[in-house]
């Protein structure tokens, strides 16, 4: 149909070549895509690199070593990685139900703010219960967020990306005025900085492998994205969202409530993300502030994406984000590369990973034309 | 006369099978010549050649005498042929002249609205086309944006006019009109080609052109045959689905009632009443028929029987219980089947698999779980079953369904919908665009449910079929019922009549 438009009319000589999805994709190939992508990310970051003056061999050791080079910043990197991973896969769950949440920055600080609320208000419970509740809360915080967006959407028809987006800021600045000057704010004696007193060790998460980085956060990331892969491909609601997301319409048509389908994804997705807050302020900063927070959702959908929308892709794509981002640490003491270049070099990996993506699912063929 | 265009044993061969073979058709200035057969004859093959839009690998064609190749349609064009599809290319945002000027690049890269204007006036006037150039063509009735394409085509310079099924989407109304210009257009000398595979239609034209399997059966007048003399040459037989039709023999002794509809109306979201205080009535065993030219409710009615519409008023009642309102799952738990028109988009997940598509709205079913999982190995072993009970070609049950044949992705549908349901079959076009073989597999399960004792509704644009099939007809014309008639006591005039809108009293 579409030859038929371009045909139609134009005196152009007609276009020979034409971009077609793949079937039967093929492992391999995507695989493939994905190693030439980071091989011609890391080249343009060298060129980059290169232009400021900076040791390229130099620098590129460095990250390699800070990220992935020994145990300690192997750690490092897992912590990176852990807050990187929950928000990537509750992107995968919504994307998957083509719902275009970008909720999750905002269900990130809502957990955080669901799990200070049971911080506060459980107190005294006992200590295994104590934390359990502190991370319920926190999965109910994002959860409510992110069900608000679905309702809005099944009831009146309210787009999500704009609802969701909107909520974002709201729930930041909501954040600012409870620690910049409201009920939360940590009481100091003359200045306010913006955040809460620090969390008492009883409602800190346990760190693993007795490292002062890596926490039960990690853990829950790997039980999310395990959790994800059962219920997308194993249950029937993961056939209902995958329906969804390919075929709203015969699912309705089949008997299937869209919008109740609607409410449960993002029910999911937005405690996945409230997950993320919860490991970030009671596994890492100890206390709640918003800089910690910031970011680690919009991060998250082009984790989810590169992932290739599916959790244990995921996994791989927030390791190897959370290894650039610790890495870079290293790059920027060693090799006295600027810190500005290192989100700009994170930027042109996300930029060569989602090209990766498209190569990995489309090809050009070439139309034949007799004569 | 000699003819403007013709076509010396043309073959187009697609990979396995032959489309067109040794097609010899000729085009005569000022005719209107029907090209008829059945869907998959090879119609829309030969006219897509015609237009250059796919290229002979024997024989070929000539323009006014002139040996021919069009290596794309842009060159069809500018020999002065223009082409109107079934499925309009049309921007709904721009108005009627944007619509016709885009892409003809006239003038280079300078658009000339105002000398645009002019013309599309002008032919407007010569062919009697009575249309708005500014009127933006979202707004246009259906009937008027295939106007736009016939404009479109002459106001490129075509004097050859290739018009694909231009009557599948109108109303009879429109249609009327449509044969109206067209004639005028031929008076003008225009040849127009017309691809159709309604019996109405082509006793209008000059001539006809039967295509059966890809080849040219015979090339007559329509005064001379008579329609039945011309199925029988479309089809290669006389029609053959009057051996299965067998009635239900409790037929006469009055059934007892599955499904009422009673004084059903309904709006669209643009406040036209789609439905019209419908009332209807099936039997346990029997089939209703569903006649009408399609867009007169046919899609609101079957929608509303299965729960996905809820009617504005009127009653539904499945089995003495009245169901109106209630969300389509209930339909479904109640025993009602439905076998959309749409398939790709309403009956199946195109990129899910055979046995993913077998249980959509059963996903939740104590069949195929097991805890809080899906049971794959008894959601395999189930379509398994049902691949080879409905005969369905596909290398394997994992086989995503925009993979296959729309023969073999119906037959997905039937299967999912027989073994679900059992009271009520509502089939909405469940035989469009299949091959004759699969159509009268279709139809022999259809019968076949109702000989368990299934009320059957089944709605089809070929009226033959409805008349072999059915134990009583119902015409629907502007989302009202205009009558229901005895299959062995009408004919096809009747019923045409009834389609047009003209209501018959006192029906049963």
């Amino acid at each position: 149909m579409t030859s038929i438009e371009r045909d139609t009319g134009a005196p152009r000589p007609i276009t020979r070549i034409r971009i077609e999805p793949r079937v039967n994709r093929k492992p391999i190939w995507t695989f493939s895509m994905y190693l030439a992508a980071t091989l011609f990310g890391l080249v343009l970051s060298a060129l980059l690199l290169w232009t400021s003056g900076a040791d390229v061999i130099k620098a590129f050791s460095a990250l390699l070593n800070g990220g992935f080079g020994s145990q300690k910043a192997l750690v490092a990197t897992l912590a990176k990685a852990t807050p990187l991973i929950l928000t990537g896969l509750a992107t995968v769950v919504a994307f998957r139900a083509q719902v275009w949440s970008i909720g999750q920055e905002g269900q990130v600080y809502a957990g955080a703010m669901g799990a200070y609320t049971g911080y506060l208000m459980l107190a005294g419970l006992p200590p295994a219960l104590y934390i359990a509740g502190i991370i319920l809360c926190g999965m109910i915080g994002g959860a409510v967020l992110g069900a608000l967006a679905a309702i809005l959407k099944d009831r009146f028809d309210v787009n999500e990306i704009i609802s969701t987006v909107m909520m974002n800021y709201l729930i930041v600045f909501l954040l600012s005025y409870l620690i910049g000057g409201g009920p939360w704010t940590e009481v100091s004696t003359s200045v306010v900085y913006q955040q809460t007193a620090p969390i008492s060790e009883a409602a800190q998460l346990p760190a693993l492998f007795g490292s002062s980085k890596l926490h039960l956060g990690f853990g829950f990331a790997i039980v999310a994205a395990l959790v994800c892969y059962v219920v997308l491909d194993k249950t029937p609601l993961g056939y209902e969202i995958r329906a969804m997301g390919y075929n709203p319409v015969a699912l309705a048509y089949r008997g299937t409530n869209i919008g109740r389908t609607i409410v449960l994804v993002m029910i999911l997705s937005g405690a996945i993300a409230g997950l993320a807050g919860v490991s970030e302020i009671f596994g890492t900063a100890h206390r709640l502030r918003s800089d910690t927070l910031f970011n680690l959702g919009y991060t998250g959908i082009i984790i989810g994406m590169i992932g290739g929308l599916r959790p244990l892709g995921t996994v791989v794509a927030g390791v190897i984000f959370g290894g650039l981002s610790s890495g870079a640490l290293y790059m920027k003491l060693l090799a006295q590369v600027p810190a500005a270049l290192v989100p700009a070099m994170e930027g042109i990996l996300m930029l060569t990973f989602l090209c990766a993506g498209v190569a990995a699912r489309y090809k050009i063929v070439r139309v034949q034309t007799d004569g | 006369m000699s003819p403007i265009l013709r076509t010396v044993n043309l073959t187009k061969r697609f990979p396995g099978v032959i489309a067109n073979e040794d097609v010899n058709f000729d085009l005569v200035a000022g005719e209107i010549h029907c090209l008829f057969g059945e869907n998959g004859a090879g119609k829309s093959t030969l006219s897509s050649c015609l237009f250059g839009f796919y290229q002979p690998e024997g024989g070929g064609l000539e323009l006014r005498g002139e040996p021919v190749k069009f290596r794309s349609p842009r060159d069809a064009i500018h020999a002065g042929i223009g082409m109107v599809h079934q499925h309009f290319v049309l921007v709904p945002d721009f108005t009627v002249l944007e619509n016709i000027v885009v892409g003809t690049h006239e003038n280079g890269w300078k658009l000339n609205l105002d000398e645009a204007r002019g013309r599309v006036e002008d032919l407007c006037r010569e062919y009697d086309i009575d249309l708005d150039p500014n009127a933006t063509v979202r707004n246009l009735a259906v009937g008027q944006q295939q106007w736009v394409e016939i404009l479109k085509a002459l106001y490129l310079g075509a004097e050859i006019l290739i018009l694909d099924e231009p009557s599948a989407v109108l109303t009879p109304e429109e249609s009327i009109r449509l044969f109206r210009i067209i004639n005028h257009m031929k008076e003008l000398g225009l040849s127009i080609v017309l691809i159709s595979h309604k019996m109405v239609e082509v006793m209008q034209s000059d001539r006809v052109t039967v295509l059966r399997k890809g080849k040219v059966v015979d090339t007559v007048r329509p005064g001379e045959v008579t329609p039945k003399e011309l199925t029988r040459m479309m089809v290669g037989r006389d029609v053959e689905l009057r051996v299965i039709r067998d009635r239900s023999a409790e037929g006469a002794a009055a059934p007892e009632t599955v499904l009422v509809v009673d004084n059903v109306s309904y709006r669209d979201n643009r406040e036209n009443l789609a439905l019209d205080q419908i009332s209807l009535t099936i039997g346990k065993g029997e089939i209703l028929g569903l006649a009408g030219v399609s867009g007169n409710g046919q899609k609101e009615l079957f929608e509303i029987l299965s729960g996905i519409l809820i009617p504005e008023s009127g009653n539904v009642t499945l089995a003495d219980e009245r169901i109106e309102g209630l969300p389509s799952r209930q339909y479904m738990d109640r025993g009602v089947g439905l076998v959309p028109d749409d398939r790709f988009r309403e009956g199946l997940i195109p990129e899910f698999d055979i046995q993913e598509n077998m249980i959509l709205g059963w996903q939740r079913h104590d069949d195929y779980t097991q805890g809080p999982f899906l049971n794959q190995k008894q959601i395999g072993t189930i379509a398994e079953g049902l691949i080879d009970e409905f005969q369905i070609k596909t290398p394997s049950a994992t086989t995503p369904v925009n993979h296959l044949s729309g023969g073999n992705a119906q037959k997905v549908i039937l299967a999912r919908e027989f073994v679900h349901s059992n009271k009520l079959l509502l089939a909405n076009q469940p035989t469009r665009g299949l091959d004759l073989g699969v159509i009268e597999y279709v139809y022999k399960q259809i019968i076949a449910k109702r000989d368990e004792g299934f009320a059957v509704l089944l709605a089809s644009e070929e009226l033959e079929d409805l008349l072999n099939l059915s134990d009583r007809i119902a015409v629907i014309s502007g989302g009202r019922i205009t009558g229901v008639v005895d299959p062995e006591n009408t004919s096809i005039e009747e019923i045409g009549l009834l389609m047009a809108g003209e209501r018959k009293e006192a029906a049963e």
